[in-house]
């Protein structure tokens, strides 16, 4: 019996010290910090895209992305995980044209995540490389992780 | 000098040390056909998966899956990913939760403290040779995994989780300090098993429910309404490695999960301490 209580108890207080801490504190996956890391990690793997085609003067600087994030329209607040937020990546292509891009990124509580992009503005999940192999395309669909902290 | 000898040397013969009962604990565990199946499976299940994993479609929906046949570094990511869910709380748990509950099931309780042997000395015993045993596991299942990946699919770029590409050279410490960073949560899941096994009294109430309370905590830590109260989860220190391989590494939620581990170790250990000190051993 004391055995059964000891664990009823143990398990009562968990539940109850999880409950008390539901909410305290700030939330660990936002808008800005998504926004500040898809920008530069999407930049990155445009530049390493050109490399695989062969395209020269690609750089992070030249894609210049900047990023607006939202999540599952204006009624949703922006912010936790979930599977609904939409990014559009401003950006330059290898064309030097500017393009918005719409991203879909399904966002974990762990802060990681996971975009992809529209195939009418990066190609398709497989590119024909320089040498003339198929290798996956880097920006069509992309695993992502952010700092909780900053 | 010489006359203090005699004063000492009875007692340290009526009572052995506790080197003495670890190492009985030791030779018990290495007899059990589970605990030597169990190192076998460290080294040999890695192989077959990563061979496997190796003719598969990537798998898109763990981090690190869509880059297994890329690189052999992202591999082992892929595997710690999939691992940390439930097998590495129940490799934790397959010894840790059965060492203390199988002297119930046995009713060998008051033999082994018949040896002139305190509780205090049984517990610190046992405590440290499922500590000792579940560090070599998961040293051998890292090891095995790294290598067979490495070997299997090849030492390309690591693609990072902001875009860029770690060269090869910098990939094998990250993966390796990945790997490291489940050591603070394999501890924790340890201790909890340990607890559950002394309060129990029952190998597979030990054995089974840290799995499931794993599951549970990862469960909730994945709906997102915890905030900041998550990183109480002890599952949350096994996705620590995330920030190791960003452009801008951040080792924050590392160390938070260290002592978040330490803080289940040290609680589920005293509980089981005094537990076992305060229990009355009168059967088996």
């Amino acid at each position: 019996m004391t055995r059964t209580r000891t664990l009823a108890l143990a398990i009562g207080l968990a539940v109850a010290a999880s409950g008390a801490l539901t909410g305290c504190g700030q939330p660990d996956v936002t808008k800005d910090r998504l926004e500040r890391a898809i920008g530069p990690t999407f930049a990155g793997l445009y530049v390493h895209r050109a490399d695989l085609l062969g395209e020269h003067g690609i750089t992070v600087r030249s894609v210049g992305a900047v990023t607006a994030c939202d999540r599952g329209g204006p009624k949703v607040p922006d912010v936790g995980p979930g599977p609904d937020w939409i990014c559009m990546i401003h950006f330059t292509d290898d064309h030097g044209q500017p393009q918005d891009g719409k991203f879909e990124v399904q966002v974990r509580a762990d802060a990681t995540y996971i975009a992809g992009g529209p195939s009418k503005l990066i190609g398709q999940a497989t590119l024909t490389d320089s040498h003339g192999q198929d290798v996956p395309n880097p920006v069509f669909e992309w695993d992502g992780a952010f700092d909780p902290d900053h | 000098m010489t006359a203090a000898v005699p004063a000492v040397a009875p007692a340290a013969r009526r009572r052995p040390g506790t080197a003495t009962v670890l190492r009985w604990e030791a030779t018990k565990l290495a007899a059990q056909v589970r605990s030597r199946a169990l190192l076998i499976g460290a080294v040999v299940v890695p192989i077959a998966v990563v061979l496997i994993f190796n003719t598969q479609l990537p798998p898109k929906d763990t981090i690190y899956g869509r880059h297994i046949h890329t690189s052999g570094y992202a591999v082992p990511l892929f595997v710690l990913a999939f691992a940390h869910q439930w097998v590495l709380p129940l490799l934790a748990a397959l010894v840790a939760g059965d060492i203390f509950a199988n002297e119930d099931q046995h009713g060998t309780w008051k033999t082994i403290l018949t040896r002139s042997v305190s509780r205090t000395q049984i517990f610190w015993a046992k405590t440290l040779t499922a500590v000792g045993f579940n560090l070599l596991v998961l040293v051998l299942l890292a090891a095995s995994t790294i290598t067979t990946s490495l070997l299997v699919v090849g030492s390309q770029p690591l693609p990072g989780l902001s875009g860029q590409l770690i060269p090869a050279g910098h990939a094998l410490p990250l993966v390796i300090a990945s790997w490291a960073t489940a050591v603070a949560p394999v501890l924790g899941f340890t201790a909890l098993a340990i607890l559950l096994s002394v309060v129990t009294r029952n190998p597979t109430i030990g054995v089974a429910s840290p799995v499931v309370l794993g599951m549970i905590m990862q469960l909730v830590g994945s709906l997102g309404g915890l905030n900041k109260a998550r990183r109480l989860l002890l599952t949350t220190p096994f996705e620590t490695w995330h920030g190791l391989l960003t452009a801008h590494p951040f080792h924050a939620p590392v160390t938070t999960g260290v002592i978040v581990s330490a803080g289940w170790l040290v609680v589920c250990l005293a509980i089981a301490y005094l537990y076992l000190r305060r229990r009355d051993i009168t059967g088996g």
